[in-house]
């Protein structure tokens, strides 16, 4: 029993991190989508201040 | 319309949802490892049964879902069911992944291998690359539509498959056991009971990544519109 145990909590223990990895995953995409656009508001807010001068090019 | 303070605040896990999955998976954990019987030719090792069947049966009910939602795109061309397409098939590979890894992990000491080229087993790994496909496919896609369009056709695709996988031990001479619950084989009733159990607790956790994963997708979208913004001006 002891011997197959192993493989019983390398399944849980696998199968949960996997879980695990992929909502810290989940985090870290939604934190860069949202600095991103910080960015982009800033840049566009900047623009307003600016009297509606191009921002690119 | 969004409210100023958080505008993706109704696309989060409420926390009544968050409770009661992690309550499910508590529970789901008690019952695998204290209270379903022991089963009698392969021992504790058989117990991964409640972490593999029921992944693979909510990773085919995810690509259902992304599936029909796929077909409702192409119908009605509203984004919020591709919003709702690709994040039932990430987190459905997600499951898939954790349903080929545990069954790896119990074929080693039962069948003395990792990994045997059968037809369940096959048929498996190739579902999960469609929808590895697909993930690649949506990032090489710049145009939005175009984008859309493409993977809801490979979504669905991916969908036809599920049959295929599941017949597979029925159409195919395999290794893999018969089905447990339709076949010819019995399962203890308490054993039943755990099987479903343990479905329903990851059908929870699938809910909750899924609306994290839907969340990402409106901010995505949201940003293209103000890139654009940003880019016209």
């Amino acid at each position: 029993m002891g011997e197959n145990l192993k493989w019983l909590w390398a399944a849980f223990g696998i199968g949960w991190a996997l879980h695990v990895l992929y909502v810290f995953l989940l985090a870290s995409r939604q934190k860069s989508l949202r600095n991103e656009m910080r960015q982009l508001r800033a840049q566009l807010e900047e623009r307003d201040h600016d009297g509606g001068e191009p921002l690119l090019g | 319309m969004r409210s100023q303070a958080d505008p993706y605040a109704s696309d989060a896990v409420p926390p009544w949802l968050a409770l009661i999955t992690g309550a499910m998976v508590v529970a789901m954990l008690y019952l695998t490892f204290v209270w379903v019987p022991m089963e009698a030719s392969m021992g504790v090792v058989q117990r991964i049964f409640y972490f593999h069947v029921p992944s693979a049966f909510v990773a085919f009910t995810a690509f259902t879902i992304g599936g029909v939602a796929s077909i409702r795109f192409l119908a009605r061309r509203e984004s919020r069911f591709d919003d709702l397409s690709v994040s039932a098939n990430e987190v459905g590979l997600l499951f898939a992944i954790v349903n080929l890894v545990t069954g790896s992990l119990w074929a080693k000491p039962i069948w003395g291998v990792w990994w045997a080229w059968d037809a369940r087993l096959t048929t498996m790994l190739l579902l999960a690359l469609i929808y590895v496909a697909y993930l690649i496919l949506r990032q090489s896609v710049v145009e939005p539509t175009q984008r859309a369009v493409v993977c809801a056709v490979v979504s669905i695709f991916g969908m036809v498959d599920i049959p295929i996988v599941y017949m597979a031990n029925q159409w195919w001479r395999t290794q893999h056991p018969a089905p447990v619950l339709s076949g010819e084989g019995s399962l203890d009733p308490r054993m039943r009971f755990v099987l479903y159990f343990s479905f329903a607790a990851l059908l929870f956790v699938f809910w909750c990544l899924v609306r994290m994963r839907r969340r990402i997708e409106h901010i995505r979208r949201d940003m293209d519109a103000l890139r654009r913004e940003v880019h016209a001006l």
